[in-house]
This record gives structure tokens, sequence and C-alpha cells, in this order.
């Protein structure tokens, strides 16, 4: 939340819970972002993403939304949307301030220009708790003349891309990228997408709790892989390339609200009392 | 939008069911709470587009219009199922 704060980027939740549920909640949680009541869920239907796999007369549950977010720049746009079909899935908070900000695919600052493609791997995040996406970031430097190619790529060529390995428990969606200039070959009169210069590339990751290893320090994912990318002036083509990445997260479970006993449960926010005033504000119309 | 629900993993017994992603939960797949969809799904206003604007109360009970609170700043906003369950 201190990043926010820092960058004034504005963070606003909202569910179709009662505005005095929201307080016991932020009270618990010394939540100092806004939360916003829409208890009829009008604010929902109006968005077209109210939950029409629940009917009406499922108490308490009609009404909730397909979850997600909107990250939206100074002038109220959306830039980028959050939306995950498995609701045991969502996407971590500094993903979406990137977006905000509009910095996901910034290239940071470096010293010195390099000789050849140089790649940087780095999670945007130090804890993955199950279920929370972070993003992997490789981060390529490209020396002047150099282009690398996005997808898709035609055969004999390779696109830059981050590639998990193949770990149980360890799961990985849509790669996300910036957009790419196109190179028509003048012999074969081929476009190719094409990465001028220093380029960043995405791929959100999360773990379902079978990759999680509790040892003294706590429990942890190990996370690797490799970064595949092929470099091209506008004369030749160099070798594909490939380096691996591996590296230790801190894990656990997403914290929970007091509806019972439990590890990572928060016991003072009064849920039970808040989910029977729910349903029985539901049941006595 | 024919919105299909993923039933994928509820051959699985319970106490615990997993779903088709790994994730193992106290709850069937086709229980209204867990209710996923397969495919699809309305995802609401679209990048590009400015974001309709919200007025709802907040957690001290004051109204909040959303684009006048944020006076010009960057945002998140987060549509999530519930604070108490």
């Amino acid at each position: 939340m201190a990043s926010y704060r820092e960058s004034g980027v504005r963070l606003y939740a909202i569910s179709y819970d009662e505005a005095d549920a929201l307080a016991d909640y932020a009270a618990a949680h010394q939540a100092t972002f806004t939360l916003l009541s829409d208890p009829d869920s009008e604010v929902i239907e109006s968005f077209g993403i109210l939950n029409t796999l629940i009917p009406p007369d499922e108490h308490p549950w009609y009404g909730i939304p397909f979850p997600g977010a909107y990250a939206i720049d100074g002038d109220g746009m959306v830039v980028a949307k959050f939306f995950e079909h498995n609701f045991a899935v969502r996407a971590g908070p500094e993903q979406m301030l990137a977006a905000a900000l509009g910095q996901d695919f910034d290239v940071p600052a470096s010293a010195e220009p390099v000789q050849k493609v140089t790649v940087e791997v780095a999670m945007d995040g130090e804890y993955l708790p199950m279920g929370v996406t972070r993003h992997l970031i490789a981060t390529f430097r490209v020396p002047a003349g150099q282009h690398l190619y996005g997808a898709p790529v035609p055969d004999g060529l390779i696109a830059a891309s981050i590639e998990l390995d193949d770990i149980d428990g360890v799961l990985s969606y849509e790669p996300l990228a910036p957009p790419t200039s196109e190179l028509t070959l003048s012999g074969s009169g081929e476009t190719l997408q094409v990465y001028d210069g220093d380029v960043v590339l995405r791929l959100p990751v999360t773990q379902n709790a079978r990759a999680m290893v509790k040892d003294d320090e706590g429990r942890h994912v190990i996370i690797s892989g490799r970064v595949r990318w092929q470099a091209c002036n506008d004369v030749e083509c160099f070798l594909p390339e490939s380096v691996p990445f591996s590296f230790r997260a801190d894990a656990g479970f997403p914290v929970l609200g007091d509806m019972g006993p439990g590890e990572g449960r928060v016991p003072a926010m009064n849920g039970a009392a808040h989910f029977q005033k729910m349903i029985d504000r539901r049941t006595e119309q | 939008m024919e919105i299909q629900v993923d039933t994928r993993g509820a051959a699985t017994s319970g106490p615990f069911f997993e779903d088709a992603e790994g994730f193992n939960m106290p709850l069937a797949p086709d229980s209204a709470n867990r209710r996923i969809p397969l495919g699809d799904f309305p995802t609401g206003p679209e990048v590009g587009s400015i974001l309709p604007n919200i007025v709802a109360t907040d957690q001290a009970g004051n109204t909040v219009d959303l684009h006048a609170d944020r006076a010009g700043q960057p945002a998140v906003v987060v549509f999530y199922r519930s604070a108490v369950w």
C-alpha cells in the first residue's frame, strides 16, 4: 500500500458488502484504501460483470461479480484489465500499480551500452501466496543495431520468451509483451514482428500449494525456467540463446476472513455475524 | 454470451475438491460460491474506454464519487466477491 501512496495511485475495492461490514474489515486489516459498498449490486450490474452463474435465489452468493480489476490512467481511461477465469486466482498489486502508472514495460535505465544481448529475470514481489499472481519480468538489453523477435515468428527463428519449467503446483498464464514494430524482409517480402532495442517481457505466475515446501525458514516454492531469444541485425542472425533461471520465493496461503479457525485467518472483523446479516437481509424480502 | 460452468474436477471426492488447475477447496466445483466460468465471460469496460463513474458508500459511510475523488490521479479499481466470506 505504501508504494501506491508514494506513486499517487489510488486504490478502490468494491463489493456487494454492507458499509458496516467494510468498516469492520478495514479496522481488522488496517486498510487505508477505499472500500466501496454496492449492497444491491447496482454498480456490478452496470459494469456488466454480475456473476450470472449464480441464480437470484441462491443466498447470499447471488450478487457477486465475476471478480477482476481495472487499472486506469489519470484521464480515467482503462489501460489494463485483470480478470481470471479461476476465482482462486487473482492479480497481485504490483502488476496493477505498474499498469496504472504506464510503467509495465519500462526498461530501467542502464549505465553502459551492451556488446551482446543480456537478460535479467526478477519477480515483482518477494512473496508468492497461493492463487495470487506475480509477474516474472525479463529485461533484455540489446546492442545498438540488433533486434529481437516477438511472437509469432516463422520457422527457423526464435521469439524472445520466458518459459517455466514443468513444476507440479507452479502455474503460468498468458505472457504479456509490449507492441512490436514490423520489419519487412527485402528478399522474401515476409513481415516479422521485432523489438528494436531493449525490451521487457512479463509472465504471470502463481502456485496452487502443491509446489510449496515447508522448512525451518517457513514455506517457499522454487520457480525455475529459461529465457530464450535470438538476436539479428540487418545482415545476419545470431544463434538462438537460452539462459536458465531459478530462485526461491517465500510462499504461503492468502489471508482469509474470520469465518472459522485456521492459519492466516484474521479473527477480528466479526465475519460470521455479518454473514448472517447478509442472509437475513436477502431472505426477509 | 453463453457462459459455461467449469465442472472439470467435479469427479474428485470430498472433503477436498481439486479444480482443473490443482487448487484444492472444501467446496464442490458446482457450489454457487465456487462456480467459475469455462471459457469466455464478461469482463466489463474495454481497455481504451473511459471507466464508467462509480458513486458508492465507503467504509466510513461517506459517499464517494470515484472520478472526482481520485482528483486526476491514476487508480486501480478492484471488484471482488466479498470482505465477509
